[in-house]
Formats: structure tokens, C-alpha cells, sequence
């Protein structure tokens, strides 16, 4: 049958695997991720914040005034611009604000990614169940999905904190996670739900294999791919998330993110008068969130061939 | 006729949904760790007050029956007072109901409009500068955060420059004035919203601008594309008449999935401008412990939030033939 | 003086691993009224044929060489604009129905009058609906269905209308790209027979594009074979099916079992599908054919001419 060269046939590369992807194809991937530049854009970001992240450790080392929370400066204690002493300015009681700026990098890897860990953790055993099982687990399974999914996650969270009181970083990360996992179950059950007819599933039930071992040992690894790629964006929705939760006053006052900067300035009336303490938490947010994006995009390329520049032809 | 079953099946579904949620909401609120009544009565109230309020509410007979109270007192409207206002919850919440609808609503039609007219040209400028920067231009404002960018536009645009009002919804000389006409006051409505309405645009019309990019992209490699150019059709034509009403429905469907995001983003934009609605209503609830209050606020939201997924529903119902016949 | 002259059309695809060449060297014309199949299997360059006389082919796709001569104008030398007043009132295409071919947001009917008004500019909205109208009684729908969607319509209406589409500005060529692929036997039986109607009632020139030999033998008067890219065998059908000369041609015949005679052998090597960004210079089918020699695939294969209609490119029969 001919095939119309003007038109593609268009599927997620999911090739069965019986083991883990081999070097093969992450040198492949490496070289289409590299042609790229939005990758190389967002990956470059990423390496500058984890960098910042890490540095964060140093300051309150070299002299106790520089800690982000505790630190105080015996001689300066309002707000003031940025200086020898305090390359960003200090904020309303006299803390380093660069400090608080590379704590706030460490928090949010922490918070984004511990979050998206488990929101992906849940959200592909979840699916895969939900794929695999059909009937009934399906259905409610997805119905499950549908209610949390059509909630706004900081709603919820606001009015869970107004319960429980303040929480703790941990809590936050928690509930971000049970808030978040819908949206990847539903890709990754549509993906089982394919999957499942293939005739390699066919032959693992034949030679008597459990469900339970063809669900992990069979299905996941073709699965994985495409959580991972959604683990990227369920980064940035959980520090945004992370961010907003601080920025309204119900974050965790023992833990100084970005979010948290941002609502000092603003409850203590500095917003017109400081950008230098104003700028670089909103810009940092900001950049973390388009560098896990672009990493994000850029996957997507590696890993939906119908995105790549080439074109097959007849 | 298939429309109107499609809408019915979906009005039910949803009516279960808000129902789960106010289920959840009432078990929550009586298993939380302390003392439900605290949550329900005001502490500032005399013990007799608070006896017959009790009472009303049916804190003191068993969970079974304080259900059936909490539905029938929901559907009656009767959400308790205010903690902090003193008022009835609801007069409280219906008053700031139209405030956040006015906001979100234009907020979304005017993201979703130009995002896909944006988007839709950009899809077609693929690989000139046009485009790369449009993308970028998206992407950059997508992930911007929102209370910042707020706090930037007040800045910037309320104090340094002066021609928008720094909070507020409306300016309380002109609305206080017995002789201010009716166009005045709409006026200064749309004034206090630009810097609002901005921000959220901001922040939302990059997504659609993308997603309808990438949707007409994948459009215009159908085949009934090549049949149109086939019969000799303008690319004008094409493109407009062929590949974008195909290119907008994953659009319209990403405008429901994407309600609860805005929502909430709407909440953050109440908040900084101070601009009277739901949204700032449920933070300040909970900041002060007001519970009546914050519950009230909460399942309004989740009534909004649940409408407007059905009425995108229905919208793509109506654009989408295949559905429809 | 021929309807279409096609003069040594050679067409490639620009791809990442190379410039592919999926059409070389190809020759034929076509009187009015005349019906030409092409014959191939899969990536052989037949479509790449049809999409470079309708001047659809995509971008990466490059013409190297040749002519496409229609009513006297070559073809590949117009501007996009006057391509786009040929396409459709002087060159049709019938897409395969299992395709998308049809827009879903639209109604048939108008998808259809589009087409004529697009090139008339005096005809009204009215007059080209009732056009369409008498279009759907040639082609066998009722004309209700008009106003109905394309997910409406079954496979073989679908088929239809596009054929109907196909027919409405009076083109005088119409390429069929597998018009009956995808179809079920009985449906396809019909749509043969329309095509085959309307063809003698209209007087249109038809090039028939298919990998189904025996439905091309139903249907054209003529017939040419390709294989990687290149026409290996052409001419009447009656003479192709009666004395085939190429290897390739023998074995696609010998490849259908009949009801009539025994069952043969099938007469083919194994081999790959042929390189087409290097191509041999050779006879690019000497690898899977039976009767090739070494020098076969060494030495460029000539047209051997075994009369006025029939030729074959094979150095076998020298």
C-alpha cells in the first residue's frame, strides 16, 4: 500500500524492552537532546541553580550573619540595598538576602522534585493498574482522577492548612503529591491500555506469568519513559505550587523559599521601595520554572520522533 | 437530541462530583484533630447564643443526622455567620461572587482568543524569527510567577508610572458620588481591572498560544489538508477555513483541563490587587480561622470551577461535529 | 498531440540519511480519454508520480530532471498561482477513502461546492449545491446526505464522494491514488465500475495508481510497471498480460492464484528493499531476480522495445 509521502503515520516511539534502556539509545538520545537549544538553554538554567543550591551551604559557614534565617547582622538591621557586605541587600531585619536566595534554590529542587517523584510514583502505578486491571478498577480509578483533577490544587491545600494548622514542609510535599498524580495516570493508563494488546503481553500470560510480574516486568519499562518526561512538569507545577502556598503566608515558617521572600516583601510594605529584594526571588521562581520546561520540551523531541526535524520519506 | 443527552449525562456528572467534594468537606471538618464545635460556632458568642446555634447545626446528635442537617442547611443556603464579618456566610460570599466571575471570565476569553489567533499565526511563520520569538515570548510569560508579576505591574505601572489604580475594584469616590452615571462607574471598573486582567492574560495566553501552535502543526498534516490544496484552494484559505477550526478543539478541551489552574491563579491575582472576590475571601478565611467563612468560599469555588468545566463541555459539544451527529 | 507527456521525471526526498531518489528517469504519455495503471509495490515512487502532476509534493522533495508536459504546458515551470488554477478544473485526484480525505468539521456537500466555486467565479452558492446535487445521482448517493458530516458516511460513500469531489469541475485528467484499497471486495466491485463509467461517459484521461495488478488490468488501457523508482515494463495491458518480459512483471502475475490454472511456484528471490539514496547503477532489481546474471547488476539496463505498444527495460532480452 502506498503511503502518501505528504502524510505520517505518528506514535510514541515505545519499543518492548526486555531490559532497561541500553547505552545505544541514550547516545541517541544525547545526540537529537543536543541539537536542540531550548534543551541546552534550560539544561544550562538547571546546572546554574543546582549550583547556586549547593553553594547555599557555604555562607552561614564563612560568618553567622549570613544564615538566611537566623542570621543577623549586628550592624544593620532594616532593609537595605545591595552592598560589599551584602551583594543583594539585606531584607527588613538586616538577613543576607543572597543567602536567602541560595536557600530558597535548595528548597525548591527539594519541594519540585520530591514532589514530582512521588506524584509520578503514584500516578504510573495508579495508571497501570487502572490500565491493566480495566472494568471496575478502571472506573473508579479514573473517576478518582477526574474529581481531584478538576479541583485547584492551592485551594485545596489552603483550605486542608486552615484544618490542620500550619504545616510542614514535608505535609506540603505530600499533598502536592496526592494533588498531582491524576494527570500523569491518565497518559500512562492510556499507554498500558495500548501496550496491553501487544503480542509480547500475549506471550508473557501464555508462559504463565503473574499479573503482577507482567505489570512490573513488562509494562513498566516501556511506561517509564513517558513518566519520567511528565516528572519534569510536575516540577513546575510543585514549586509553583511550593511558592504560592509561601507567598500567601501558609508555608513553613522554619524553611525560607523563594515564595516565602516574596511575602516578606510584600506583608512589610517593601514592594515600592526595595527591588532588590522584590527581583531576584520572582526572577529565580521564574527561570527554575522555564529551565524544567525547556527541559521538558526538549524530551519530548528525544522521545516523540513525529517532533524530530527529520522527515521519512518514501 | 444527542447534545442535550450529552449535556445531561454530564450535568449529573458533575452534580456527583460536588457532592463527593461537600461530603468530603463535612468529614473533614468534623475529623480534623480539636473540637468540631469550635469550627462551627463563633467563640465570641454567650453560651446561650452558642447553645442554639448548636442546636440549629445539629452539632450535638450523632454524624448520621448532622449530615442530613449539613446537606439540607447547604441547600437552603444557610452556611453559618462569619467568624470575622459577623455576617451570614452566604450574603458574604454572593456578594463577591460577580467580582470574580467578571475578572476570570474576561481573563480566560481574552487568553484563549488571542493565544489561538496568536498561536495560529505563529504555526504557519514555523521557523522564522516571528515564530521563535512568539514561542519563546509564550514559554517566558507561561512561567513567570504570578504573584510576582502582579507585584511588578503594581509597581510599575500603579506607583512609578501612575495611570492605573494600585488596589481595589472600584474607586469608592466615584461609586459614593450620587451623581456618577452608570458608564462612569463601568469605567472605573475596567480601570482597577486592566492591571488584574493583565497579569492573568500574561500568564495564561502562552499555553494556548503553544498548544495551538503545535495543534495546527499536527493539522496541517492531515490528509484532508492535501485534498483542499488539491482542489486548488488558497493557502489563506486553507489554513483558516480548513486547518484552524480542526486545530482549535484540542484547544477548547485544554481550556477546561487547564480551569483549575486558573482558578487558582485567580485567587493569587484577588489576593495582591485586593480585588473583592471569592478567591481572596477563602485566604482571608483561612488566615483568620474564620471556618464558616472558609467553607463557604471553598464549595463556592467548587461550584464555579465545576460549571465551567460544564460549560466548556457543552461548547465543545457544539463545535465539534462528531460529537453532535 | 498527447494530453500528458511526461519526459525523464526524476523526483527526490531530502532526508536526514540522504537525498532519497525515489523516482528516476520516467517516461509516458497519455492521449485524452486514455486510462494508464501504475503498478507497484510499496515506495516504488508511483505516489511520488501522482503528487508531482498535481504539483503536491512536500517540501523536502526536490525535481532533479525532466518535463511534465500537460496540453502543452510544462508543468513543473508555473508559478504556485497558476498551479493552483490547474489543480482540480484540468487535474483531479481521488484519494484513498480509508484516508482522512475529507474535512470532519464540514459538510460533505459543501466541502464539494468549495471546489466549484473555488474556480468559477460567476457560479453562485445555490447553483454550485445543485451541481453537487447532480454530481451524487452520477456517483450513486442519495442527495440527502449532503448536508451530513464525513463520519457519517460509510467507506464506500466516502469513496464516492470523493469521487464526486473529483469530478466537479470537469477536469480533464484524474489521477487515482489506490481508490479502492481498504475497501471490502463487493464495495470495491462498485467503485470500479463508477470509475469505469464515468471515465467512458466523460471522456476523461485517467492514471490509476495501484499496487493491485489485477484491478488495474480491469480498469486501464495501458499499464506500467514500476520498481524502485523506475518503469520497468510498459504498454498495453493486453500485451503486458499476455507476453510478460520483465522478471518483475512475471512474478507479480505469477503471484495471484487464479481459479482457472494450476498453482505455480512463486517465482522470486528474497532481497531487501533497494537502496534509493545509492542506488546501484546496475538493474536495481538483479538482486531478487531469478534470471540475472552478474553483469546484470554491473550494466544499466536498456529499453527493449517488443513492439510499437509494448516495451520492457531488462538486458535479458537484447
Amino acid at each position: 500500500m502506498t503511503v502518501n509521502p505528504s502524510t505520517q503515520t505518528s506514535k510514541i516511539s515505545v519499543r518492548p524492552s526486555k531490559r532497561f534502556p541500553t547505552i545505544e539509545r541514550l547516545k541517541e538520545g544525547w545526540t537529537i537532546y543536543k541539537e536542540n537549544l531550548i534543551g541546552k538553554i534550560g539544561l544550562t538554567l538547571l546546572v546554574i541553580f543546582a549550583l547556586m543550591a549547593v553553594c547555599s551551604f557555604f555562607p552561614p559557614l564563612i560568618d553567622p550573619m549570613y544564615h538566611p534565617m537566623t542570621g543577623v547582622d549586628p550592624q544593620i538591621s532594616h532593609s537595605t540595598g545591595p552592598s560589599w557586605r551584602h551583594w543583594l541587600g539585606t531584607d527588613f531585619i538586616g538577613r543576607d538576602i543572597l543567602c536567602q536566595l541560595l536557600a530558597g534554590a535548595r528548597i525548591a529542587f527539594m519541594v519540585g522534585i520530591s514532589a514530582a517523584f512521588m506524584s509520578i510514583f503514584l500516578g504510573t502505578i495508579i495508571g497501570m493498574i487502572a490500565g491493566y486491571a480495566g472494568k471496575i478498577a478502571d472506573t473508579l480509578l479514573m473517576r478518582l482522577a477526574d474529581m481531584i483533577m478538576v479541583m485547584p490544587t492551592l485551594l485545596v491545600v489552603l483550605i486542608l492548612s486552615s484544618l490542620f494548622g500550619q504545616l510542614n514542609i514535608w505535609t506540603i510535599v505530600l499533598l502536592i503529591a496526592l494533588f498531582r498524580w491524576p494527570g500523569v495516570s491518565r497518559v500512562i493508563r492510556a499507554q498500558t491500555l495500548s501496550l496491553k494488546e501487544r503480542p509480547f503481553i500475549e506471550a508473557a500470560k501464555v508462559t504463565g506469568a503473574s499479573h503482577f510480574r507482567i505489570i512490573f516486568r513488562h509494562i513498566m519499562p516501556n511506561v517509564l519513559p513517558l513518566s519520567l518526561l511528565y516528572m519534569t512538569f510536575r516540577v513546575t507545577s510543585a514549586i509553583i505550587i511550593e511558592a504560592a502556598l509561601a507567598f500567601l503566608g501558609f508555608g513553613d515558617p522554619s524553611t525560607v523559599s523563594w515564595g516565602m521572600m516574596l511575602q516578606w516583601v510584600w506583608k512589610t510594605g517593601h514592594m515600592f521601595q526595595a527591588p532588590y529584594w522584590l527581583l531576584p526571588p520572582g526572577i529565580c521562581i521564574s527561570l527554575l520554572t522555564l529551565s524544567f520546561y525547556m527541559l521538558g520540551r526538549a524530551m519530548e523531541e528525544v522521545l516523540d520522533p513525529r517532533l524530530r526535524k527529520e522527515v521519512a520519506q518514501e | 437530541m444527542e447534545v442535550r443527552k450529552f449535556i445531561l449525562k454530564r450535568f449529573i456528572e458533575i452534580f456527583i462530583i460536588f457532592f463527593v467534594i461537600l461530603t468530603i468537606l463535612f468529614l473533614l471538618f468534623r475529623l480534623a484533630p480539636g473540637d468540631p464545635v469550635t469550627r462551627m460556632v463563633d467563640p465570641t458568642l454567650t453560651p446561650e447564643d452558642a447553645q442554639h446555634l448548636i442546636a440549629q447545626l445539629g452539632l450535638d446528635q450523632p454524624m448520621g443526622l448532622q449530615y442530613l442537617y449539613y446537606i439540607k442547611n447547604f441547600f437552603t443556603g444557610n452556611f453559618g455567620n462569619s467568624f470575622h464579618y459577623g455576617v451570614t456566610v452566604f450574603s458574604i460570599i454572593w456578594s463577591r461572587l460577580p467580582n470574580t466571575i467578571i475578572l476570570f471570565t474576561t481573563s480566560i476569553l481574552l487568553s484563549a482568543f488571542v493565544g489561538i489567533f496568536l498561536g495560529k499565526i505563529a504555526s504557519w511563520q514555523k521557523g522564522t524569527k516571528t515564530d521563535t520569538w512568539m514561542t519563546l515570548g509564550a514559554l517566558a510569560c507561561h512561567t513567570l510567577f504570578l504573584p510576582w508579576l502582579a507585584m511588578l505591574m503594581i509597581w510599575i505601572f500603579g506607583f512609578k508610572i501612575g495611570w492605573f489604580p494600585l488596589n481595589g475594584m472600584i474607586s469608592p469616590e466615584i461609586w459614593m458620588d450620587p451623581s456618577s452615571g452608570l458608564w462612569l462607574k463601568i469605567l472605573d471598573v475596567i480601570h482597577h481591572m486592566v492591571l488584574p486582567l493583565a497579569t492573568l492574560f500574561s500568564i495564561h495566553f502562552g499555553s494556548y498560544l503553544l498548544l495551538m501552535r503545535s495543534s495546527m502543526l499536527d493539522t496541517l498534516k492531515e490528509d484532508y489538508i492535501l485534498t483542499a490544496r488539491a482542489k486548488g484552494l488558497e493557502e489563506k484559505t486553507i489554513r483558516n477555513k480548513h486547518a484552524a477550526p480542526n486545530a482549535a478543539l484540542p484547544v477548547v478541551t485544554s481550556v477546561g483541563i487547564s480551569l483549575a489552574f486558573s482558578l487558582s491563579g485567580g485567587a493569587l491575582t484577588e489576593t495582591v490587587f485586593s480585588w473583592p472576590g471569592i478567591g481572596r475571601e477563602l485566604v482571608f478565611a483561612v488566615s483568620n480561622s474564620d471556618y464558616p467563612l472558609a467553607q463557604g468560599s471553598f464549595l463556592l469555588i467548587a461550584i464555579v470551577v465545576l460549571t465551567a468545566n460544564l460549560v466548556v463541555d457543552v461548547l465543545y459539544a457544539y463545535l465539534d461535529p462528531r460529537i453532535k451527529y | 498531440m498527447a494530453l500528458l507527456t511526461v519526459e525523464n521525471l526524476s523526483v527526490g526526498y531530502h532526508t536526514r540519511k540522504g537525498f532519497l531518489k525515489s523516482v528516476q528517469g520516467v517516461s509516458f504519455a497519455l492521449d485524452k480519454g486514455e486510462s494508464l495503471g501504475l503498478v507497484g509495490e510499496s515506495g516504488c515512487g508511483k505516489t511520488t508520480i501522482g503528487m508531482s502532476l498535481m504539483g503536491l509534493l512536500p517540501e523536502n522533495a526536490a525535481v532533479t530532471d525532466g518535463r511534465i508536459l500537460f496540453e502543452d504546458t510544462d508543468l513543473l515551470k508555473l508559478s504556485k498561482k497558476e498551479i493552483r488554477q490547474v489543480r482540480w478544473k484540468k487535474i483531479a485526484m481521488i484519494f484513498q477513502a480509508a484516508m482522512n480525505a475529507l474535512n470532519p468539521v464540514h459538510r460533505v456537500g459543501e466541502q464539494i461546492a468549495e471546489a466549484i466555486l473555488a474556480h468559477d467565479a460567476d457560479i453562485s452558492e445555490e447553483a454550485a449545491l445543485k451541481q453537487v446535487e447532480s454530481l451524487f445521482e452520477v456517483v450513486g448517493i442519495p442527495p440527502e446526505r449532503m448536508r451530513d458530516y464525513p463520519h457519517q458516511y460509510s467507506g464506500g460513500m466516502k469513496q464516492r464522494a470523493i469521487i464526486a469531489m473529483a469530478l466537479s469541475c470537469h477536469p480533464s485528467l484524474i489521477i487515482a491514488d489506490e481508490p479502492t484499497t481498504a475497501l471490502d471486495v463487493i464495495v470495491q466491485d462498485q467503485i470500479l465500475n463508477a470509475i469505469k463509467d464515468f471515465q467512458n461517459k466523460l471522456n476523461i484521461s485517467l492514471i490509476f495508481i495501484s499496487h493491485d495488478i489485477a484491478v488495474v488490468a480491469d480498469v486501464c488501457d495501458s499499464i506500467g510497471i514500476m520498481f524502485a523508482g523506475q518503469l520497468v515494463e510498459y504498454g498495453n495491458v493486453k500485451d503486458v498480460f499476455d507476453v510478460p518480459m520483465h522478471p518483475y512483471t512475471r512474478s507479480l502475475l505469477a503471484s495471484y492464484l487464479t481459479l482457472d490454472k494450476d498453482i505455480v511456484q512463486l517465482d522470486s528471490k528474497p532481497g531487501e528493499t533497494p537502496d534509493l539514496v545509492n542506488p546501484t547503477p546496475g538493474c536495481r532489481f538483479s538482486e531478487r531476480c531469478t534470471v540475472s546474471e552478474a553483469a546484470c547488476s554491473l550494466n544499466t539496463p536498456e529499453w527493449v522495445e517488443i513492439s510499437p505498444t509494448h516495451k520492457a527495460l531488462c538486458n535479458q532480452f537484447k
